[in-house]
């Protein structure tokens, strides 16, 4: 994609002339705004200086003719021409303000290009939303949508990170009792997934004991509390008893990466895993995800789009599959993704990647395609190494 | 995925790795993006613009009338006391102007500060704020949907709390901060004089939203030329198709009539928004059976605009007012209840338009392209990885009439550990053609004394039994 048109210029560029442009605009707006009020003055002034000459009728013996004060004021106006100098001086501000949008979309595309006009259910969209506040651990705002959108509740799902947020908020101030609460209702599930997610929250506990130094505490816990883990976790009971010896000069206990305290973190983050994982969410909100995934792959699209504009609009509305890669960054590749190096296809169930004994990887169909049907042997593309298709195995990512 | 050939033969190392241009910094990807902030620039400064041209218009109107006014005084014959009177006004006049200006330069001032905190905050973001400045973007996109989508509780609320921002320790911080910023980076107030004028069309009334239009006059869309002629071929078709006598030879001999006028005089038309306001308000006054306020409202405010004056024209919507909805034309789509909802959209469609905002949400923008760049074929099978959005129904549903997106080179992700595989971390091959990651084959071996079990079809074999596949 590197040699398409794109758009000109790094952004940082863009930005400073847009910065420059607008302050043309602040600096002729100053100017207009002064030029306005002395033409204003100006007026004034003369109007001023008339009402003077009326209202200066000493003299009874000629009396005052306003008639031609009047006309000479207005011819004093005609000379002036406070119109002609607004205009002036609002036809460079007018231009200035005509510009920066003209520059603005010459240096950021408009987006809303690479757009395809289906109708995207906004019900659907409202729902994505309220799970990802409760997600977030924004339930007044999951709340509030629902409500100002008249969607259905979530509730479920509304009470499973109610109950989740509940639990770190402890955590945060180093209270595990709601997590081990939630762990011991679900000791089946998490023993089938083999966390044991119970041992490190009663670990942890422990060490907070050993952190306050009374070595009758420790030894309680440990009898009423650690000691059901003694035999499934042998290595890990042991490292923690031994930690009793070293209450009070802790910093020197062989195991002190147990009290690092980037420890809660950890545990923290792993809880929050266990848990979605086992209530069916991801532990990033999907919606973060998308949109990250889309403020990462916009910018190609938009490239692609113009490429496209080029030769037909409708293609890019039509389109089944996107003509070029957008690379994403690795923390949104989900799937194992075969493409055979000979064909440039994408392999799939019907068309799977094969093992050849040189250890290369090819697509079925290129093999039977070298092969010329499976009916002799062939030279791998990538090496010397002979090779015949039934001695290529299938892989399975 | 680029990964080292094989040592082909048995000595010769032919390492042909071609490392694709490595990948992008966050930072460098961040910087990248700011390229879609056209509307967060534009829509503000719209705004300006439009204040700034508004007072720039206002003060010519006002010289220029003093400047007629002394005209007129020059011109006719007033008596001294009079002359003092009014030139006195004038002053008075030209000194609250002078006033009114100097507020107005405060509100322009304002939006100028918005403008520039706008270029700031793209030009803010650094390695050290980068999660911030996101998560900053995410509650904008949001809090853009939200107003568009008329939740403006929400959409307040999502703007006041400083809760989405993930760190903690920045937290009292940005609370500060963000009380400031807040109103700069998106734009309520905007949205707010919108919801004025969509309250009221909900309401039936279109008072506020024809006062916009007067505001507005200048850069709203013409009705044009063509698009008459387009909306009259239309009612003069569905005319002719239709049996039904009565009102239609009426109908007939407006659109008729009307294509006449206009070949004659095609640039008198308002603006179309405003057109379609009045034309509800007399459907309206119809429904109610108002017969005479019908007659006259459209005298005063339909015929003007198609510039008609004539006895059929005043013929047909006085018929239509005595005989009630018409049966079977155009005008009949203009007498159904959600003809409000309808006006509701076009006057979305050009308040948008008219700041510089995208037709479409920025959500609905970024959420599309992003499910386009994620889908594969494989999101629709039920071992979707939980961590992809399209292992949720909701985002499949979504994402169901994207394209697929494309991939030039094979990426192999390790079923185990969900981690993409690459030459630091290549995949190995067990006897059944399983392949995971090295990584987590040797984790494995390590846990059980050189053993591997494969997690999917629970064969058992030693370490020793793989072998590298080389993937390019
Ligand atoms: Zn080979
Ligand atoms: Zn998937």
């Amino acid at each position: 994609m590197g040699d398409v048109i794109g758009f000109p210029l790094s952004t940082g560029m863009e930005l400073s002339n847009v910065k420059d442009a607008f302050d043309r605009v602040g600096k002729k707006q100053k100017l207009s705004f002064s030029k306005s009020h002395e033409v204003i003055n100006q007026v004034s002034h003369e109007i001023e200086q008339a009402l003077v000459k009326i209202q200066s009728d000493e003299d009874p013996m000629s009396p005052i003719d306003q008639k031609s004060i009047l006309t000479e004021l207005k011819h004093k106006l005609i000379t002036i021409a406070p119109l002609k100098q607004l205009e002036g001086s609002q036809k460079e501000l007018n231009l200035n303000l005509s510009k920066l949008p003209k520059l603005l979309e010459k240096s950021f595309p408009d987006i809303s290009m690479a757009y395809r006009n289906v109708d995207f259910d906004f019900h659907i969209v409202n729902q994505i939303l309220a799970s990802h506040f409760y997600h977030q651990g924004l339930f007044d705002l999951g709340d509030c949508l629902i409500n100002e959108a008249g969607e259905p509740e979530a509730a479920a799902l509304r009470y499973h990170l109610l109950e989740l947020h509940q639990i770190l908020e402890a955590m945060r101030i180093k209270n595990i009792e709601p997590a081990l609460k939630w762990v011991s209702t679900n000791r089946e599930k998490l023993i089938q997934t083999g966390s044991n997610l119970e041992l490190k929250l009663h670990q942890m506990q422990f060490v907070e004991i050993l952190k306050r130094g009374s070595r009758a505490d420790a030894l309680n816990y440990t009898k009423t509390h650690l000691a059901s883990f003694a035999s499934s976790h042998k290595k890990e009971f042991q490292k923690l008893t031994v930690c009793i010896i070293w209450i009070g000069r802790l910093e020197k206990c062989p195991h002190s990466e147990l009290f690092a305290p980037v420890c809660w973190e950890k545990l923290t983050e792993e809880l929050s895993r266990v848990f979605c994982n086992l209530i069916g969410l991801s532990l990033q909100s999907p919606l973060s995800v998308a949109i990250a995934a889309g403020i990462e792959g916009l910018p190609t699209l938009l490239k692609l789009v113009n490429v496209m504009a080029a030769a037909k609009k409708q293609e890019w509305q039509a389109l089944k599959q996107l003509p070029v890669p957008v690379e994403l960054g690795k923390e949104f590749q989900f799937h194992s993704i075969f493409v055979c190096p000979v064909s440039r296809e994408q392999g799939g169930e019907e068309n799977p990647p094969m093992l050849l004994p040189c250890l290369h990887v090819l697509c079925k169909q290129s093999i039977m395609k070298l092969s010329k049907g499976s009916s002799r042997t062939f030279k791998c593309p990538y090496c010397p190494a002979e090779a015949s298709a039934v001695v290529c195995r299938q892989l399975y990512f | 995925m680029e990964m080292d050939s094989l040592p082909n033969g048995n000595s010769t190392t032919t390492s042909t790795t071609a490392p694709s241009t490595a990948p992008p910094s966050k930072l460098t990807q961040l910087t990248e993006s700011l390229k879609l902030e056209h509307q967060f620039l534009r829509v503000p400064f719209e705004h300006y613009k439009k204040t700034i041209r508004a007072n720039l218009r206002a003060v010519e109107k006002e010289v220029s009338s003093v400047i007629s006014a002394v005209n007129d005084y020059a011109d006719s014959d007033i008596s001294n006391d009079d002359a003092v009177q009014r030139l006195t006004s004038l002053v008075s006049r030209l000194q609250g102007l002078k006033r009114k200006m100097e507020e107005e330069r405060r509100t322009e001032n304002l939006q100028a500060e918005r403008c520039r905190a706008r270029i700031d905050h793209l030009e803010s973001p650094d390695a050290e704020n980068l999660t911030g400045w996101a998560n900053m973007r995410l509650k904008r996109i949001l809090v853009d949907y939200m107003l568009r989508m008329s939740y403006y509780d929400t959409g307040l609320k999502l703007a006041e709390s400083s809760n989405m921002l993930s760190d903690i320790t920045f937290l009292l911080r940005a609370l500060m901060i963000w009380q400031i910023e807040c109103q700069d980076l998106v734009d309520i107030d905007i949205y707010l004089e919108a919801k004025k004028v969509i309250d009221a069309l909900q309401n039936m009334e279109i008072a506020p939203a024809l006062a916009w239009c007067a505001e507005n006059k200048s850069r709203l869309k013409k009705l044009k030329h063509t698009q008459i002629k387009l909306l009259l071929a239309e009612t003069f078709a569905t005319v002719a198709s239709n049996s039904d006598p009565g009102v239609n030879i009426l109908e007939f001999n407006l659109v008729k009539h009307a294509i006449i006028v206009n070949a004659h005089c095609s640039y008198g038309w308002q603006s179309k928004f405003e057109f379609q306001l009045r034309l509800q308000e007399y459907i309206e006054l119809v429904r109610a059976e108002n017969h005479m306020g019908a007659i006259a409202y459209a005298r005063k405010y339909l015929a003007p605009w198609a510039a008609m004056h004539t006895k059929e024209m005043q013929q047909v919507f006085a018929t239509v007012a005595f005989k009630g909805i018409p049966e079977c034309s155009v005008y009949k789509a203009f007498f159904e209840p959600k003809q409000w909802d309808y006006l509701v959209e076009q006057f979305k469609q050009e308040f948008c338009r008219l700041y510089g905002m995208n037709p479409e949400p920025l959500l609905n923008i970024f959420l599309q392209a992003g499910l386009s760049s994620l889908k594969t074929p494989y999101c629709y099978e039920d071992d979707c990885t939980r961590e992809d959005p399209l292992s949720q129904e909701s985002f499949r549903k979504l994402a169901f009439p994207l394209p697929y997106s494309k991939q030039h080179h094979s990426k192999i992700v390790c079923y185990i550990t969900k981690e993409l595989m690459d030459a630091e971390n290549p995949p190995q091959v067990l006897p059944n053609g399983y392949v995971y990651s090295t990584k987590a084959l040797e984790e494995m071996a390590k846990r059980n004394d050189g053993k591997i079990t494969c997690p999917r079809t629970s064969l058992v074999c030693n370490y020793s039994e793989l072998v590298k596949a080389y993937i390019s």
